[in-house]
């Protein structure tokens, strides 16, 4: 499998192959034939899905997991379980408390949920050598809208001082979460992961996410691992932002014209994946997967891309 | 007409996807004074009533809420005062425009979301199969 050619792609550098990188997520479960609840809380399960995932689509790369409800339920958010989805928080610590009253604490590797995935992270990594292993935590925006709700996207216009020390909290949960990805399992690429952040303006992300993300991007080159910073939604208006976050790479979804990101990827020497239509082609079929991805290998060039769901 | 303020959120999921769920939720957690003269639901382009609709309002983006059949906040999670400037711009009377300006200092109100979330369907259809 191309692990180095992934390496290389989220740097940003030409492959002799486009990697292909699935993020399986919980249809590693149904792959198995498990809820995804009962998946996610068994190490052994989700070692067993993710080689089943990686070897089913022959991938170059995939995600331990894709689920940005980590980080806010090992810090004990209000949270709900579903046997088709990851996690959704239903609870907001933040709502009536500031930072300090809250008693909120960066989570560590033996906290809350991080020691199930430790576990079954070293399960796949030596299962796995030739693939390289994704790890994908939650970004400071969307994490700080898990603790603080929607008010934090108010906040960030007209409670600037609360915001940013939020965020910034954030920030420094999401380096260690990358530390734990990094160093403690051995993940080759940690995506930092920010869906949320398509829905501010960009002066907004440069005030906030950016400066939030630099200890996670610090984390990964400490350990001398490559990062990407993966976004959803339309992120076209911020993209330009996206690129020069300070990741080798980053990735975005099927909402974007990928020879545009191709020109903005190239533009700034970053990475970048996508852009398979998730949903049109992969869900619901209304276009056809294959020639979707044609149409996406034909327009991501071999130069910095990485070819993965949008 | 049921002459409530008639909010659409057009999602992929609202379960799945943390921008949909945001959006979903600077609806449910306007404050009950707000809750009593709107109504509103999430469409999950997942199943055919979802993309129905979002063909229907000529949807561009995922998210985005309309308000009153008008696409207003594609791919941007709005503040809580762009929201209630929004819908008094759009309230069907000038009496129900006034009751809304006056909740602009009031702020969102997360205590009761999750019923709120559950009247607006938010979640529920949401699976291809259905």
């Amino acid at each position: 499998m191309g692990k180095q050619d992934v390496i290389d792609a989220v740097k940003g550098l030409a492959t002799q192959k486009v990697p292909w990188v699935p993020y399986s997520g919980v249809h590693s479960a149904f792959l198995i034939g498990e809820p995804a609840d009962k998946f996610l809380k068994d190490p052994d399960l989700i070692a067993k899905g993710v080689i089943f995932a990686a070897e089913r689509y022959k991938a170059d790369g995939i995600p331990l997991l894709f689920d940005l409800t980590v980080e806010a339920i090992s810090m004990g958010c209000d949270h709900k379980w579903w046997p088709d989805n990851p996690p959704s928080i239903t609870g907001h610590p933040l709502d009536k408390k500031t930072l300090a009253e809250s008693g909120l604490k960066v989570p560590g590797p033996k906290d809350g949920r991080w020691p199930i995935i430790i576990e079954a992270g070293k399960k796949v990594k030596a299962a796995l050598p030739d693939v390289a292993l994704y790890g994908i935590l939650c970004g400071p925006l969307t994490l700080a809208s898990h603790l603080r709700g929607v008010r934090i996207f108010t906040d960030v216009y007209k409670n600037k001082v609360l915001a940013k020390e939020i965020i910034d909290f954030c920030g420094e949960v999401a380096a260690e979460a990358a530390r734990i990805y990094a160093e403690e399992i051995g993940c080759d690429v940690i995506a930092i992961t920010d869906p949320v952040a398509s829905q501010i303006k960009p002066e907004t992300f440069l005030e906030f996410v950016t400066p939030a993300t630099q200890p996670a991007v610090r984390a990964v080159k400490k350990a001398g691992k490559v990062s990407s910073f993966f976004i959803c939604g339309d992120a076209t208006k911020v993209l330009h932002e996206v690129a020069t976050v300070g990741t080798d790479g980053f990735a975005i979804d099927e909402q974007l014209n990928l020879t545009y990101v191709r020109d903005v990827a190239l533009m700034h020497g970053v990475g970048f994946g996508g852009n398979l239509k998730l949903t049109l082609a992969l869900s619901l079929g209304l276009l056809s997967p294959r020639e979707d991805a044609i149409v996406s290998l034909a327009a991501g060039g071999s130069t910095g891309f990485v070819f993965a769901p949008g | 007409m049921s002459g409530k303020l008639q909010i659409d959120v057009l999602t992929l999921d609202s379960v799945q996807c943390a921008a949909c769920g945001y959006m979903m939720e600077s609806i449910a957690a306007l404050p009950m004074e707000i809750q009593e003269i709107i109504e509103y639901k999430e469409w999950s382009i997942k199943n055919k009533e979802g993309i129905g609709k979002f063909i229907e309002m000529k949807g561009r983006v995922l998210p985005t809420i309309a308000i009153q059949g008008e696409l207003l906040f594609e791919s941007i999670i709005p503040q809580y005062e762009e929201l209630i400037d929004a819908m008094a711009d759009r309230a069907p009377t000038p009496e129900l425009a006034t009751r809304i300006r006056m909740l602009r200092d009031k702020g969102f109100d997360f205590d009761n979301l999750e019923a709120n979330l559950a009247r607006a369907e938010s979640g529920m259809h949401t699976r291809r199969e259905e």
